[in-house]
């Protein structure tokens, strides 16, 4: 049929292309007679079609056609026009033949062709694409698909103005959800329709001028889609590993691709469009349910945070460093989670377990700027919970108020955001942990004194288990943290709210402030080395790690170890301490010894510890029979240790000696036989005396011996009563009012050091009360003697004895305490001044608790 | 002339219609039977969206149609097609109260999500189950002139109405584009039907 023109002159192709101009113009019915003035590229692209489809494209004559188009490239653009013509024509006729050979031409002239003229090229070779995902034969879908994956791999050089992937982007999501009958023609189309997504994004990602892919219209089908056949082939996947699929394991399998082109796209998301990514991923997640399940949405979040992660790698120019990605993912995940506070415990707690997972991905510092909204967004859920558990339903929902609340799922839930609290304050760099630890402190309601947050009328059981659940959130911040300077990382404004919950009734409260205590004071990993209380004979197996105490560290014990050795007197002193307690007060004392113990700490922590047996032996103190044993023990416990960590030899002896007695004669008084499950106790401990005892004579005597403080070490410790009882809540609320009532001691200010506090429970209100009238019987009687005295005796009397009660004050400094009340109505002033009164005065009303001395 | 045009696959108007509507009130089912002649007796739930095409010979007009699923699980991926159309088919089920009841909250999500030039369309299907309607046509017909919408009761399974609905609503669509064409021919705002003709000649190939 053509002619044999194949050398044309310039002119006679020009007038060739006129023709071919013309040919667009005029008659369409002019066919056949003028076939020998077809143009040159018509020629040379019917040439490669073969006559039967069966033989394949006709390769020299596809050379042909590539060398042509190559040399004149301004005729790309016809020869793609007319290529996709023909393969429209034979998709209408069904002569796929035909269809695969123009594909494999279009193919490889895009190939061949990295030039400018390729934009025009394209136009046609994406209406060919588009026309063959159009037809509904799976086989011309997914050849189109593989011809628009080729052509996503060219890098263009030039942007085009109007080329448009919507469709693209429509219809490779449709592909990914094909539903077809076959199985296995359905996983090549739904394979396709993710590598065409793919080849989308490549293509458009850096493309400024197209629209753009990270806009929510387009995410919004391209997510779910890749989400969806991940989900799908896990379903799958984990139903029959059969040996089909065993066999064509080189075959990548849907969900790893699917898998790849998430991670692609999302290593390609920047700091802006991460936004976009996510949200859909969210309400996938929410649509179909699968918060509850936890893993698949853990799982897509890891590859979430992975895959933008992972983008600092080959990004170092990326001017938001990576971790402001993950913090945007996690920004993204607390306002889901905050959004759901009132769907079921279960989608909640979904959602949380994936925070927990994505927190410990995300590089240190990830929590980004807002570290203190991310803690205070898991404590309002924290708190949302709690109630939730507590009135048992969701109050102020319109249309889920019928859902019944488990509390077994709302614990897990509180669990969960427990464990991310501390999940994220693990990548916290000290300082922050500090800041956050004090900022949890502050959210925790102490009844009667500052409520932070509102009530909610869950009454006291809520605020209890707030209290607890704050708590062990703190517990779960301070596992970990080591810092070396103690007075910057636990400001008094932490430690005492903390300390002030360690005399709580509740023993569950008093075991986790203990535990905070522990984990706060560790630094050297010593903790586990005392978790079990018991007798060591030679503590070198333990192998303590045991730094110099630091100049902060001795000023942090010279301003808070009074504090902290009366927390644990009067721990030890609570009725309902445990076995648990006593072992995690074991691990305290023996934590202060080792880590922040200089010699003046060390005898204290002697004096508190004899001070602690000689607790045990009071009368005074209605103690059950099992804390006394157990306090002994206790002591026995920390002395032996605390003796070797001194090695004065004749210290150690000392201890030796008596627990070795009590080994014999009192062995429920030693660790090993009172925190055992059964204790055999007796019916009392009168007969504790003698050799049993420590004796804090022969302590002294021994230190002394070795340049210990001996004056101080003959002092007994007595714990003292200090201004921040006021802050604590030694009855649980409702029970009892804690008032405390200060005046200033009138005529030995300057002798105190604390200011003297004194506290009233109800029950000596009461007695008050009762006894009053006798009282003041008293009182007036008293006071007439007073002035008498004051009135008839000479004035040296007077100055002697008051001189001489001033040089009694002076002895006793260390533990005077004064205790004052106003008097009662129309007291006379000048009798409440300069005249020291008998004890006994006081004795109704104070119920004798301190050595007082009681002036008015 | 037809032929040709069928050869050449061009067409004057390009129009993207989608279904909406409960899940299991038959949208599967009349695109295919407008696409395919076929009332496929024992249809799946789709999933996600499905795709097909036809070509309309009113002025060639081509229709692609994206047929959506109807499941609320599908619901964030369905929605996301809806901007994209320039019609919508809202579907409901005659003999199915409910489907009628949730009309509202579907076109609640038109509003949010769909191109405000949208044409709407409410359709009743199975009128074949006659016995077993549950919905009045006087009640629909209210309903659809109170959102101004156009109203038709289809049979996928008797093939009742069928082609008359697709068929009006590409009538509706074409006169749109034109009426469109004429107010804003110098705006540059999408308008329905992308399509263009194209005409380069090519007869001596064929045969």
């Amino acid at each position: 049929m053509p002619l044999p023109v194949t050398d044309v002159p310039a002119t006679q192709r020009l007038a060739l292309d006129c023709r071919t101009l013309l040919d667009h113009r005029v008659g369409k019915g002019v066919c056949g007679c003028c076939g020998a003035l077809r143009p040159r590229y018509k020629r040379l692209v019917d040439n490669i079609f073969p006559e039967d489809p069966e033989d394949g494209l006709v390769k020299a004559n596809m050379e042909k056609l590539t060398f042509y188009a190559l040399s004149a490239p301004e005729k790309l653009d016809r020869i793609g026009a007319y290529l996709s013509e023909r393969l429209s024509r034979d998709v209408a006729r069904h002569r796929y033949g035909y269809v695969c050979i123009a594909m494999e031409a279009l193919d490889q002239l895009l190939m061949a062709c990295h030039c400018q003229s390729i934009n025009l090229f394209v136009e046609s070779f994406l209406k060919m694409v588009r026309k063959l995902l159009e037809s509904d034969k799976p086989n011309l879908q997914i050849l189109g698909t593989n011809s628009f994956v080729k052509f996503a791999n060219i890098e263009e050089d030039t942007p085009s103005y109007h080329r448009s992937y919507d469709f693209f982007v429509s219809r490779f999501s449709e592909m990914c959800h094909s539903n077809y009958e076959d199985p296995d023609i359905r996983t090549k189309i739904r394979m396709a329709g993710i590598k065409g997504l793919q080849g989308v994004v490549r293509k458009t990602v850096n493309d400024e001028l197209q629209a753009n892919i990270w806009d929510p219209q387009h995410m919004d089908k391209i997510v779910p889609s890749l989400l969806f056949n991940l989900q799908s082939g896990e379903r799958t996947e984990s139903r029959s590993p059969s040996p089909l699929q065993a066999s064509d394991k080189e075959k990548e399998s849907p969900v790893e691709l699917t898998e790849r082109c998430f991670r692609e796209l999302l290593g390609r998301a920047a700091y802006g469009n991460i936004k976009n990514a996510v949200t859909p991923v969210l309400m996938h997640l929410d649509n179909h349910s699968l918060w509850e399940g936890k893993t698949f949405a853990v799982r897509c979040f890891k590859i979430i945070m992975y895959s933008i992660q992972s983008k600092v790698g080959f990004n170092l120019t990326c001017p938001h460093p990576q971790s402001q990605h993950s913090h945007l993912v996690i920004q993204q995940l607390l306002g889901h989670l905050d959004a759901n506070s009132k769907s079921s415990a279960t989608v909640r707690a979904g959602i949380v377990e994936v925070l927990l997972e994505a927190a410990a991905i995300a590089a240190s510092g990830s929590v980004g700027p807002t570290v203190l909204e991310v803690f205070n967004t898991l404590l309002r859920q924290l708190r949302l919970s709690v109630d939730y558990e507590l009135t048992g339903s969701y109050d102020g929902s319109t249309n889920i108020g019928t859902k019944i609340i488990k509390a077994h799922e709302e614990r897990q839930l509180q669990e969960a955001v427990i464990r991310t609290i501390g999940s994220f304050a693990n990548t916290l760099p000290t300082y922050q942990r500090s800041e956050v630890m004090l900022f949890i402190m502050g959210k925790i309601p102490v009844p009667g004194v500052h409520l932070t947050l509102p009530s909610t009328g869950s009454g006291p059981e809520g605020t209890r288990m707030i209290q607890v659940m704050l708590l062990k959130s703190v517990v779960q911040v301070t596992a970990g943290f080591q810092t070396t300077n103690m007075l910057t990382a636990l400001p008094s404004s932490f430690l005492e709210p903390l300390l002030s919950f360690s005399l709580t009734e509740d023993p569950e409260i008093r075991l986790l402030v203990l535990q905070i205590l522990l984990s706060l004071i560790d630094r050297h990993d010593n903790r586990p080395k005392f978790s079990k209380i018991c007798i060591i004979s030679d503590i070198s197996v333990l192998k303590l790690k045991v730094d110099k105490c630091s100049r902060q560290d001795n000023l942090f014990m010279k301003k808070h170890g009074q504090h902290l050795y009366r927390h644990i007197y009067l721990g030890c002193k609570e009725e309902s301490s445990g076995p648990q307690h006593y072992e995690t007060l074991f691990a305290l004392l023996g934590l202060l010894s080792v880590e922040l113990a200089n010699e003046e700490v060390v005898v204290d922590l002697i004096r508190l510890a004899l001070a602690l047996q000689d607790l045990a032996l009071s009368t005074d103190e209605p103690l059950p029979m099992y804390n006394r044993c157990a306090v002994h023990a206790l002591a026995a416990a920390y002395l032996n240790l605390i003796c070797q960590l001194t090695t004065v030899p004749a210290f150690c002896q000392h201890i030796h000696e008596v627990i070795e007695l009590r080994q014999k004669e009192t062995p429920y008084l030693l660790p090993e036989d009172v925190f055992i499950e059964n204790p055999k106790l007796p019916s009392s401990v009168d007969k504790v005396e003698g050799g049993v005892l420590f004796l804090q004579s022969k302590i002294t005597e021994v230190l002394g011996g070795s340049g210990y403080n001996t004056e101080r070490l003959a002092t007994p410790y007595v714990p003292q009563y200090t201004d921040e009882d006021r802050l604590s809540k030694r009855k649980s609320i409702g029970e009892t009012i804690s008032l405390q009532v200060e005046v200033e001691s009138r005529n030995s200010p300057e002798k105190e050091e604390r200011t003297p506090a004194e506290e009233i429970t109800f029950e000596t209100l009461k007695n008050a009360i009762v006894d009053s009238v006798g009282m003041e019987e008293q009182e007036r009687e008293r006071r007439r003697q007073v002035v008498e005295k004051f009135q008839k005796a000479p004035f040296e009397e007077i100055a002697a004895h008051c001189g001489a009660r001033a040089t009694q004050l002076q002895s006793k400094l260390n533990q005077i305490f004064e205790i004052t009340i106003r008097p009662p109505p129309s007291p006379s002033g000048t009798i409440s001044s300069g005249y020291g009164q008998s004890q006994s005065r006081s004795v109704p009303i104070y119920e004798m608790k301190f050595p007082d001395l009681c002036v008015y | 002339m037809a032929r040709v045009r069928m050869s050449m696959e061009d067409y004057d108007y390009l129009f993207k219609i989608v279904l909406i509507g409960n899940a299991g009130v038959g949208k599967t089912c009349l695109v295919r039977r407008f696409t395919q002649g076929l009332f496929p007796p024992g249809q799946g739930a789709t999933i996600g969206v499905d795709f097909m095409i036809k070509t309309v010979e009113i002025k060639g007009e081509k229709v692609k149609i994206w047929d959506t699923a109807g499941q609320e699980r599908f619901r964030s991926i369905t929605q996301s097609y809806y901007r994209s159309a320039n019609a919508l088919i809202l579907t409901y089920d005659i003999t199915c109260e409910d489907s009628f009841r949730c009309l509202p909250e579907w076109l609640r999500e038109i509003e949010q999500y769909a191109n405000n030039q949208v044409v709407t369309i409410l359709v009743g299907n199975k009128i074949d189950l006659a016995e077993k309607r549950e919905v009045h046509r006087q009640r629909a017909e209210d309903f659809a002139d109170s959102q101004s919408m156009l109203y038709l009761e289809t049979s996928a399974k008797e093939s009742d109405n069928v082609e008359k609905l697709f068929l009006d609503l590409a009538c509706e669509l074409i006169r749109e584009a034109k009426q469109n064409k004429l107010d804003n021919n110098d705006n540059d705002r999408p308008m329905p039907g992308e399509g263009k003709t194209i005409s380069y000649l090519n007869c001596c190939s064929l045969t």
